[in-house]
């Protein structure tokens, strides 16, 4: 099992090193292939490691595995080690099962892409960061996997490095993710510094005789909370994740969809012992998802580019994630985790598919009437919407409804965050309906009718689509020069198959549990991380009731405004434009946080350094004669003149040297 | 053969020195030879490294003492603790890397040029292995002395005022340190620094302080820093900020905190004060710093800075982490300056406004760039962020706020460095990158692989210095600790 775990682990950077150390010694598409291959090859180790674990008892399943100390110093030792638990090993399951079929569907997507090697070197380098995060044996190597999967994210949001806004977009992901990455470095030396270790069970024991709700416990969840919040782009932390959307699209579904952004949920399971004792922030935890799901669907309904739109989701959907982890309903919120990865990547993928087939468009006001061209393409993201929704028999229904249930079980906090979660699902039935009917409903737009499948037609007709630094026009701009990028319809099988198999996980996914009836992903995640609320079967289905209705309501009303057009959109112009402006956040960090850095540093440059480095010369002078006065004082004048002699004839000595040669 | 390991190392590139000036040697044989020199001190450093027992650390070992002016009880003394056999052998592979790089750019008077490198190997290998003040300070002007040279002769335009600046910053604190060194030899009959104990004497302390503040450099000592650092040529705006700063460093650790315990303790807080100014100070210059070499000028402070809140947190977990990365730094530092080397070679300027889109066509020169980059700013995981990691963790045992201000200054590498990353490897192309030629030379790549694959397993095992740098032993500063 352990070895399994490690070949889990170390596939992906094996192809990630091989492609990069190959350079220009394996084909572009060769480093697709062997980028796929290793994370199927995670895959399989993982699922073997999976059935061996299903053959032991449930409380002897977890294993670690420490071959060298990282680092140390003193009594400190933080080895490097793997931890394989059943949390770990459904992490596994879903990371490397997700990351698979999306690198083989980047195989499509990204053909003729003039640096495909980089790419796929990149994606099996996140993988690989996403696998050490998630089977990191300690709290710091978790931090070690935490800030790769930063560093992956920042080089595949910024992979065509020629667009400006891209780069920002990229450089802004990575700070935000380093400040998450700061608070939580801050809780690990709070918790070093009264544990003396960052293994988990260990730190978890020791702070435990600190007792509930003392401020250490309450600073260190406090801080790992920060970093939580900060990765899986929850309020306030939140701004970075729309703008990552300038990355591929494939890079969307795996990273900003399926794996990295859900790590928050992941740490604040791994770590809830600590979250226990500190109830205060854990009811904070579920109260920023809770406000995230609510901003971030109020937000969806305003966006104009799909894969914003998908953005938005996404942090709503981890909203309900933080919530219900938030609530101690910490199976639940693992078990929306794997539903939505599917359902996610699936929608972010079939909307590749659309922006392929009209060369990089991405804004839904130019789209409209895909329904016939691409049929498949709109089942898929039909099925992805109906899972997103939660409309049984659909994957979603079964995740989302129970953490819905798990709120209404937790007392009066529980159901104010119930009453959000509920206008929430009202939200998503309504921005994915909007989304879906402005791309595939209606007839096609002059837009579409150009552009659709123009790859076959000849190049000049689409000069204007090449300059490089427009926005959004991502694939024209690489696919136009692919050779060989014909494909018509609705992409090569590498593309399609993978969209197949996730629909199809997100039709039967959610079967996989069933609240009230069977409950094996609770089960199996029992040891780990027993929950601290369980809903009555009366709670699951009142819920399930309310929320599907709701959910069927906001479809209707996107029908009714969108599909049929029997009302016109309210026009609210000021609720528009603060929706539009994303609540002004970007604004108010800029001001607060970009503006002041700027501004001292030009202050101090022009006050400090400038009169430091330019009238140091004088000023050395100056105090040469004050301190060797003192000098003197000291050794009665003898020293100065001793060292001048010394260093003086030493440099003409030099001098000497350099002269003659 | 143990005993004559130490001054083999620091005299071996000496010897190459002389051989160079003295013998009547073509110019091409004056780099070739520098350069096996350089990596025979290498080979000699792994020699001392299989040889040297790191169960025993943080005692003096490979030692030799030979009488040399009896009268003042001054004696040849050099040895090798664990922390400074890691120092030896950055000082080893940053110069062969540095000698390298100059021997490709082809300098002018390479007699001359490769002399005075070989001298400052040595000296600064002297200086990382003296036991003996005076012995200490011989090698401390030994070492400054080729600088003044290298940068005043090869420098750039304002290569004069450059030196002129350094010359007189660091001149006064070698003489601030050479009066103290004598107050300790007067006071303590010995120059020793095994047989002298602990001294008491604050006066004394600031003296040796003020040098190593200079050297280093520490907030706000640092007027000669951004254009020594700019004028120089790169490799030795490499050996300056990865190296020679080390030197402070070292002193900081083995003469300021292994000699005077109780002034370390009394002047603490104003250092560490100090010592975070030139952190976040130096952090939020280098992020508007208009060119390559100024940012990494300004990191370079604040590394220091931050490796000295390390050191004067006096715990293990405090000067394991400022032991680590010293040699971080040493290796990042070097390969940034040789980096901008390269960058202006083929922009003719390193200069934000003028460069930018050199990634596309270059792969090599971008893969370099961003893997020394992104471990430049600490990305969790990489060896750097060990050693931060450590650092803060010991300094937050002093008081938590020393490592919040830690925490914020990370955070402001981050946006300095991907700022010079994007700027220099992202967007369009600026006027002089366009020009600006082909990807890395594998001369090029020969000297930056090796650099960058020390750090690369630096990162897969940083315990390797953490680990070996003070262990069982009677160095000093560590009794008093574990007292």
């Amino acid at each position: 099992m352990i070895l399994a775990a490690w070949a889990c682990l170390l596939a992906p950077l094996a192809a990630a090193l091989a492609i990069a150390l190959l350079g220009a010694r394996i084909t572009r598409r060769g480093a697709g292939y062997l980028a796929t291959a290793s994370v199927a090859g995670s895959f399989v180790a993982a699922a073997v490691a999976f059935a061996v674990m299903l053959g032991n008892d449930p409380e002897d399943r977890s294993q670690t595995s420490t071959p060298w100390s990282w680092l140390t110093a003193g009594e400190l030792d933080f080895g490097l080690g793997i931890l394989v638990d059943p949390l770990s090993v459904f992490m596994m399951l879903v990371v490397s099962g997700v990351g698979s079929l999306i690198v083989a569907y980047s195989i499509g997507y990204m053909d003729g892409d003039e640096e495909e090697r980089r790419y796929f070197a990149y994606m099996a380098l996140f993988v690989f960061s996403m696998l050490l995060l998630v089977q990191g044996g300690n709290l710091l190597l978790l931090l070690a996997g935490w800030g790769l999967v930063g560093l992956s994210s920042y080089l595949l949001i910024g992979f065509w490095h020629q667009r400006a806004s891209a780069v920002a977009a990229a450089k802004k992901a990575f700070v935000m993710n380093a400040f998450g990455d700061a608070t939580m470095a801050l809780a690990l030396f709070l918790l070093v510094q009264h544990t003396g270790t960052l293994d988990f069970d260990l730190a978890f024991a020791r702070m435990e005789g600190l007792g509930s709700n003392h401020w250490l416990v309450n600073l260190v969840a406090l801080g790992l909370l920060g970093g939580a919040v900060a990765k899986s782009a929850q309020l306030p932390l939140h701004t970075w994740l729309p703008d990552a959307m300038e990355g591929p699209t494939p890079v969307s579904a795996l990273i900003h969809a399926a794996t990295m952004v859900t790590a928050g949920v992941y740490l604040i399971v791994r770590t809830h012992p600590l979250f226990e004792l500190a109830p205060t922030v854990q009811d904070l935890a579920a109260g920023l998802g809770a406000g995230t799901l609510l901003v971030a669907g109020l937000i969806a309904l305003v966006q104009t580019d799909i894969k914003r739109v998908i953005a938005y989701s996404t942090m709503s959907q981890i909203g309900y994630m933080f919530l219900g982890a938030g609530l101690g309903a910490y199976a639940n919120g693992m078990f929306h985790l794997m539903t939505h990865a599917f359902f996610k990547a699936l929608l972010f993928m079939a909307a590749g598919i659309v922006i392929h087939a009209l060369l990089g468009e991405q804004d839904l006001r130019k789209m409209g009437g895909l329904r016939r061209a691409l049929p498949w393409t709109y089942v898929a993201t039909l099925i992805g919407a109906l899972a997103l929704v939660g409309v049984p028999p659909f994957a979603g229904f079964f995740s989302k409804d129970s953490i819905l249930a798990a709120a209404l079980a937790s007392g009066t906090y529980g159901k104010v965050l119930l009453a959000a979660g509920l206008i929430g699902t009202f939200l998503t039935g309504l921005y994915t309906f909007r989304m879906i009917l402005l791309v595939f409903g209606g007839e096609q737009s002059a837009h579409v009718k150009e552009h659709l499948f123009a790859a076959h037609a000849p190049r000049s007709e689409h000069s204007h689509e090449l300059e490089p630094n427009e926005p959004g026009d991502e694939p024209a701009a690489t696919h136009a020069h692919a050779p060989g990028h014909a494909h018509g319809g609705e992409g090569p099988f590498s593309m399609l198959a993978p969209v197949a198999v996730l629909a199809l996980l997100s039709v039967i996914g959610g079967w996989l549990q069933f609240a009230g009836f069977w409950t094996p992903v609770t089960d199996w995640l029992h040891p780990v991380a027993e929950p601290l609320v369980e809903a009555t079967n009366w709670q699951e289905a009142m819920t399930s009731i309310v929320a599907v209705v709701l959910g069927l309501a906001g479809i209707g009303v996107a029908w009714w405004l969108y599909g049929a057009r029997r009302a016109a959109v309210p026009a609210l112009p000021r609720v528009r434009s603060f929706l539009e402006h994303k609540l002004y956040f970007d604004e108010l960090y800029d001001w607060l946080f970009y503006r002041p850095a700027v501004l001292t540093s030009r202050l101090w440059a022009a006050l400090i350094e400038g009169p430091l480095v330019g009238g140091s010369v004088t000023g050395v002078a100056r105090g040469t004669r004050v301190l060797s006065t003192r000098t003197r004082s000291l050794q009665t004048g003898l020293v100065r003149s001793y060292a001048l002699a010394i260093a003086g004839s030493l440099a003409v000595l030099a001098v000497v040297f350099v002269a003659v040669r | 053969m143990n005993q004559w390991l130490t001054t083999t190392l620091i005299f071996l590139p000496i010897g190459g020195a002389l051989a160079i000036w003295l013998t009547p040697m073509q110019r091409l044989w004056a780099g070739v030879t520098a350069l096996l020199v350089s990596v025979v001190e290498i080979g000699f450093w792994i020699v001392s490294l299989v040889r040297f027992d790191f169960g025993e650390a943080g005692s003096l070992q490979l030692e030799q003492q030979t009488s040399w002016l009896s009268d003042l009880h001054v004696s040849y003394h050099v040895g090798l603790y664990g922390f400074s056999l890691w120092l030896v052998g950055l000082t080893a592979v940053a110069m062969a890397a540095a000698i390298a790089y100059g021997f490709w750019a082809g300098r002018e008077r390479p007699r001359a040029y490769f002399g005075l490198m070989l001298l400052l190997t040595g000296a600064v290998v002297g200086v990382f292995s003296a036991q003996d003040l005076l012995v200490f300070y011989v090698f401390w002007e030994a070492m400054l002395i080729p600088l003044y040279v290298l940068v005043g002769i090869w420098g750039g335009a304002g290569r004069a005022i450059a030196t002129l600046k350094f010359v007189i910053y660091t001149m006064v604190g070698s003489l601030l340190m050479l009066a103290s060194i004598i107050a300790i030899g007067i006071s303590q009959g010995t120059f020793d620094l095994l047989e002298g104990g602990p001294s008491s004497s604050t006066l004394v302390f600031l003296g040796f302080a003020a040098a190593f503040a200079v050297k280093a450099p520490l907030f706000p000592l640092h007027g000669w820093l951004p254009e020594a650092y700019r004028e120089s040529p790169p490799e030795v705006a490499a050996v300056l900020s990865g190296v020679v700063s080390k030197t402070a460093a070292y002193g900081f650790l083995r003469i300021a905190i292994g000699k005077f315990p109780e002034p370390v303790q009394d002047l603490r807080v104003p250092i560490l004060v100090l010592a975070a100014c030139g952190l976040v100070y130096g952090s939020l210059i280098a992020f508007r710093a208009p060119d390559m070499r100024g940012v990494i000028a300004y990191s370079s402070l604040a590394q220091m800075g931050l490796i000295t809140l390390g050191l004067f947190a006096t715990n293990l977990a405090g000067l394991n982490g400022a032991v680590l990365q010293m040699v971080n730094h040493g290796l990042l530092s070097v390969t940034l300056f040789l980096l901008a080397g390269v960058v202006e070679n083929r922009a003719g300027s390193g200069e934000f406004a003028r460069l930018g889109g050199m990634a596309r066509g270059r792969p090599a020169l971008a893969t370099v760039l961003m893997t020394t980059g992104v471990i430049a700013l600490a990305v969790p995981g990489s060896t750097a962020f060990a050693g931060e990691f450590l650092i803060l963790v010991g300094v937050f045992a002093t008081g938590w706020i020393w490592a919040v201000i830690g925490a914020g200054a990370i955070l402001l590498a981050a946006m300095y460095m991907l700022r010079l990353i994007s700027a220099v490897l992202h967007r369009d192309p600026g006027p002089a990158a366009r020009a600006g030629g082909q990807d890395l030379r594998p001369a090029e790549l020969a000297v930056l692989v090796p650099l960058v694959a020390c750090l690369l397993a630096l990162s897969a095992w940083p315990a390797a210095i953490s680990d070996r740098s003070f262990g069982e032993g009677d160095f000093p500063a560590l009794r008093d600790i574990l007292r």
